[in-house]
């Protein structure tokens, strides 16, 4: 399903958080699909299954996943996005990063806000596929 | 659970363990590192209940390991120098540690066996070094231990195998809850596979943490101020090393990782970029830091 890059710096738990948030938000795993137990995640991925707890439990406290004790861990259907400051804040220096670099390397500037654009509305219509 | 608490022994004179603590929860994996004649192997046999320590105690699921047969039967032991009986083959040895061990597998030796593809007839001092090594493993994982101890476990082994080990001990440690402890100086491998990490040095242990928290508690920095650095970095931040490049600055900083970022940040650097640190790294800046010598401890 996913690779874990051991070279990477990020824990190990992070990536499969961040793996598996790629995941869910892209739809690819859908509401009450079953997640992997623990023990076959690890077995898989070849990883501590205290790792994949860790992972699992960090998932669950920001409402992607729930846990049915016996049964098992369910992807969730109405997480809310709880608005991160931090994440946000990551991602805005990413943001400007790239979009200094773009400049740098000859993009017109008067062409940014039509990519803007274009990526708003690729994701509206996305949303419209969804619909049906 | 394995438990080490004030262990100190002495070979003649010469002090090899003073004073040491370790802690390897259940359903844990543990690292032991240390720089070559560091006194891991010294540690791991009386872990086993081979050595008597002169002084502290060594506790397997609360109780005493040496001489104690009841808890030796659950200790798989996978020593750096392997021995086998003369002119035994896998499966006499099997069939030995079948009379030996009352928790022996039989059915799960005979999966292993198939897994591995390892010839159960043939003399033992036949195989390669790395086939006597999953032989070892076999009929260490077979007696269903409850901790498994391993002596830098995966030299001689090919990648494939490797692999193997790794997956049938996670299995075990997710279903059992089994205790692992492993000494090795493949600290990238170490890095996947380990939750706590113990670093051995001169027969102390000097740090002993769990990865992820030992991981965002050192990082590597790389900034550039717009000018001179701000002269009450050095006070405000506890750094371990640091290298200037050209204009830019390389520290390694011991602390709170987002604290550090947050303060770092309010300089107004012109480049500010925080990154954590290898298992690698932390080992060698741990050790470089606490006034030890580096160099001879080289990967």
């Amino acid at each position: 399903m996913f690779q874990i890059d051991l070279r990477n710096r990020m824990p190990l738990y992070e990536q499969i958080v961040e793996n598996y948030k790629q995941l869910i938000i892209n739809k690819v795993l859908k509401t009450d699909d079953k997640m992997p137990s623990v023990r076959d995640l690890a077995k898989e991925l070849t990883i501590n299954p205290n790792t994949i707890q860790k992972a699992y439990r960090e998932l669950e406290y920001q409402g992607y996943i729930y846990t049915v004790k016996g049964i098992g861990t369910f992807i969730s259907g109405d997480f809310q996005n709880s608005f991160d400051v931090e994440k946000a804040n990551v991602l805005k220096e990413t943001i400007k990063g790239a979009v200094l670099e773009l400049l740098f390397i000859g993009f017109p500037e008067k062409d940014l806000k039509d990519y803007w654009n274009e990526i708003l509305s690729s994701r509206k219509g996305g949303e419209n596929n969804d619909r049906g | 659970m394995i438990e080490v608490k004030n262990l100190s022994k002495s070979f003649n004179d010469s002090k090899v363990l003073s004073d040491l603590n370790l802690l390897v929860e259940k359903g844990s994996i543990y690292g032991l590192i240390g720089a070559n004649g560091a006194g891991k192997t010294t540690l791991i046999k009386h872990i086993t209940g081979v050595f008597k320590q002169d002084a502290g105690e060594v506790l397997i699921n609360n109780e005493p390991v040496l001489d104690n047969e009841k808890i030796k039967s659950r200790i798989g032991y996978i020593a750096d120098d392997l021995y086998f009986l003369n002119g035994y083959s896998l499966k006499a040895m099997a069939k030995y540690y079948a009379q030996i061990y009352p928790h022996w597998n039989q059915e799960r030796y005979t999966k292993m066996l198939t897994l591995f593809n390892l010839d159960e007839k043939k003399n033992l001092s036949k195989f390669s070094k790395g086939m006597r090594k999953q032989a070892s493993f076999i009929l260490a994982m077979s007696i269903m231990p409850i901790a498994l101890i391993l002596d830098e476990p995966i030299d001689g082994l090919d990648p494939l195998v490797r692999k193997k080990v790794w997956k049938l001990i996670v299995e075990d440690v997710a279903d059992r809850e089994m205790s692992v402890l492993v000494s090795s100086h493949n600290l990238k491998e170490m890095e996947g596979i380990c939750d706590s990490i113990g670093i051995l040095n001169e027969g102390h242990m000097i740090l002993q943490r769990n990865l992820d928290e030992l991981k965002s508690d050192i990082c590597k920095i790389q900034i550039a101020f717009d000018g001179e650095e701000p002269s009450d970095l050095q006070e405000k931040l506890n750094i371990l090393h640091k290298e200037k490049r050209g204009s830019v600055n390389q520290m390694i900083v011991k602390g709170n990782v987002t604290d550090i970022a947050k303060l770092l940040q309010s300089y107004h650097p012109l480049l500010l970029d925080v990154l954590p640190l290898s298992l690698e790294e932390i080992f060698i800046y741990e050790l470089g830091g606490e006034g030890y010598e580096i160099q001879g401890i080289i990967f």
